[in-house]
């Protein structure tokens, strides 16, 4: 099965480097080849699958108290004031 | 008296420090003084939480009333967040995490007393079946430490059998508890889906991740289980079931006898070790007199690619949430796209990345129905099997691994590795119940595992069966040189 390895990437947000560059082309291409045998299975499955066979309890719509936003910034990378601060988002070109 | 302590099962121990006979920092000081002699051989941890366990251990002694985990001492794989205590996955992408919540079995094992000694080591985000795929260093097996532990939860399987913590909680997507428990020679519960509480781990493929606690033996897997298990508002995947009491259920009489085992076709390709092992617990079965009958799973081979497209595909989605921008590691860059990308870059593993781009190939457009539809439907097909199994016989027996321990470094191909959840994928992608227990040692000395599945919501009978059987087979998982290396010194 060939693909589009670069498309993939992009789609991922993900880069390949060094040795993965050169492993990884060749391993994903096995792996999707060796998925691939499901087509030979015949399936007349038409029901959706579901994990989950109890019934899940709705929770009541309630306002609750989240987490301290002093404590969920001091996870951030970096910050300025109330805020979780990221690099332009617009390039400047 | 110090020698025995971290000999000791979570039951003895919890029942020596409820009646008074040994105090809990006593414990404490014993397994602290076990991982300090033996964790720089074994590798288990990625992180030590000694000081607030003594602590803790010292304000429980000094409390009249004591939970039911009181003298428990355990470690938790690092998937599961802790409050205060790092939490890596077995990731540089969150290398320096420190969690500000619990997980809800971190909770419901503190309600009870029980002691958190440390976080053990993991294939990166559970990924992996060698702990090998750790971003810090793989986890050696005390059985023999130039081979693997198995993965993903080896650092939790480790410590319990290296006498570095009295049992551990792991987590299992395609077989990450059962797998390193066979390894290791203990007791590993994948529960029915919905059974323990997710809220607070790291999200891996969703439809198929579930905690589950290692043991050395089965009275203590089944005591931790009814202590973490049940409802939690926080989990929408949770069960609003009644937990039953596993430990106390163990001497009920049992109501079941069937037992399925797989046709020899499927047990072509297998360890002989494995296979001869695998006849030996049937006959061991007969012996003890359940019925047992041949069950047919067509579908069973199509399990693994069907796992290897559903897992990879939810991994791709829930490890979107991991671009630097709230929390865990950023990498610098001057705009924000391209920040995304180095971050997810540097902090991602190989393994990692293999999957996030075999599932998102399978979720592409253009594949999506090949690929991920078909394995959906596939996935129906093989609950369906186990169905109808289910009408025949009440319980499934197979080997849980197709080989014993490998060597570190022994699989270098990833489809090869793949191949170890061979009997463990199908209880995940059907979201049943399986135990593994050890049943028995190779020739080398490693130990084998056999596992038990059974329908929704049946681990009541599974421990009871596993009971039995672990009664029937009177293995011992003292190590060479772990368990007598102490001795020597003294």
């Amino acid at each position: 099965m060939k693909f589009d390895l670069n498309h993939l990437s992009r789609l991922a947000n993900l880069r390949l480097t060094g040795e993965e560059e050169k492993e990884l082309p060749g391993q994903l291409e096995k792996i999707i080849d060796w998925v691939g045998q499901l087509s030979c299975l015949e399936t007349d499955q038409e029901e959706k699958f579901t994990p989950v066979n109890f019934s899940l309890r709705l929770e009541a719509d309630q306002p609750e108290e989240s987490l301290p936003p002093a404590e969920v910034l001091a996870m951030a990378p970096d910050k300025e004031d109330n805020f979780v601060k990221v690099p332009r988002v617009l390039a400047g070109k | 008296m110090s020698q025995e302590l971290v000999e000791l099962g979570l039951a003895e121990a919890v029942n020596l420090v409820r009646s008074g006979q040994v105090s809990l920092a006593e414990i404490v000081e014993d397994y602290i003084g076990q991982i300090e002699r033996q964790d720089k051989r074994i590798k288990a941890y990625l992180t030590y939480n000694f000081g607030p366990a003594l602590n803790r251990a010292r304000q429980i002694d000094s409390r009249s009333e004591k939970g039911k985990l009181a003298g428990a001492v355990i470690a938790i794989k690092d998937n599961i967040v802790t409050k205060g205590l790092r939490t890596t996955c077995g990731s540089k992408i969150l290398e320096n995490f420190v969690p500000p919540y619990n997980a809800t079995v971190i909770e419901r094992l503190e309600a009870e007393d029980a002691i958190i000694i440390g976080k053990t080591n993991l294939d990166e985000f559970a990924m992996g079946s060698s702990t090998e795929n750790s971003a810090f260093f793989p986890t050696r097996n005390p059985w023999d430490v130039e081979r693997v532990p198995g993965g993903s939860s080896g650092g939790s399987a480790a410590a319990v059998a290296a006498r570095e913590a009295a049992a551990a909680l792991g987590s299992e997507t395609g077989g990450s508890v059962r797998q390193p428990a066979a390894f290791c020679g203990l007791v590993g519960l994948k529960p029915t889906y919905g059974r323990i509480s997710r809220y607070g781990l790291v999200a891996f493929a969703s439809s198929l991740d579930q905690i589950g606690p290692l043991a050395r033996n089965v009275p203590d897997c089944a005591w931790l289980t009814s202590v973490i298990s049940g409802f939690d508002r926080r989990d929408s995947t949770s069960a609003d079931l009644p937990v039953p009491d596993y430990f106390s259920n163990l001497e009920l009489p049992l109501t079941k006898n069937r037992i399925g085992v797989l046709a020899e076709a499927l047990l072509t390709g297998v360890n002989p070790e494995v296979a001869a092992n695998y006849k030996k617990v049937i006959l061991n079965l007969e012996k003890l007199g359940f019925k047992l009958s041949t069950v047919s799973f067509p579908s069973w081979e199509y399990a693994l690619p069907c796992y290897y497209i559903i897992a990879p595909s939810e991994a791709s989605s829930n490890l979107a949430r991991f671009d630097g921008v709230r929390y865990g590691f950023r990498a610098s860059s001057g705009e924000l796209s391209e920040m995304y990308v180095k971050t997810r870059t540097l902090g991602f593993g190989s393994e990692v990345k293999r999957r996030i781009l075999i599932g998102t190939f399978a979720l592409s457009s253009g594949y999506y129905e090949a690929y991920y539809a078909r394995a959906a439907k596939a996935r129906q097909t093989i609950t369906h099997e186990f169905q109808t199994a289910f009408k025949q016989v009440d319980l499934i027996l197979t080997p849980t691994t197709p080989e014993p321990a490998f060597r570190l470094g022994e699989k270098q191909d990833p489809l090869s590795m793949y191949l170890q959840d061979y009997f463990t994928v199908t209880a995940n992608l059907a979201g049943l119940p399986a135990l593994s227990l050890p049943s028995g040692l190779t020739a080398a000395g490693l130990p084998f595992g056999v596992q038990l599945i059974g329908p929704d919501f049946s681990e009541s009978e599974l421990f009871k069966v596993a009971f039995l059987l672990e009664k029937s087979f009177n293995f011992k998982n003292n190590i060479d040189g772990i368990t007598t290396v102490r001795e020597e010194e003294e």
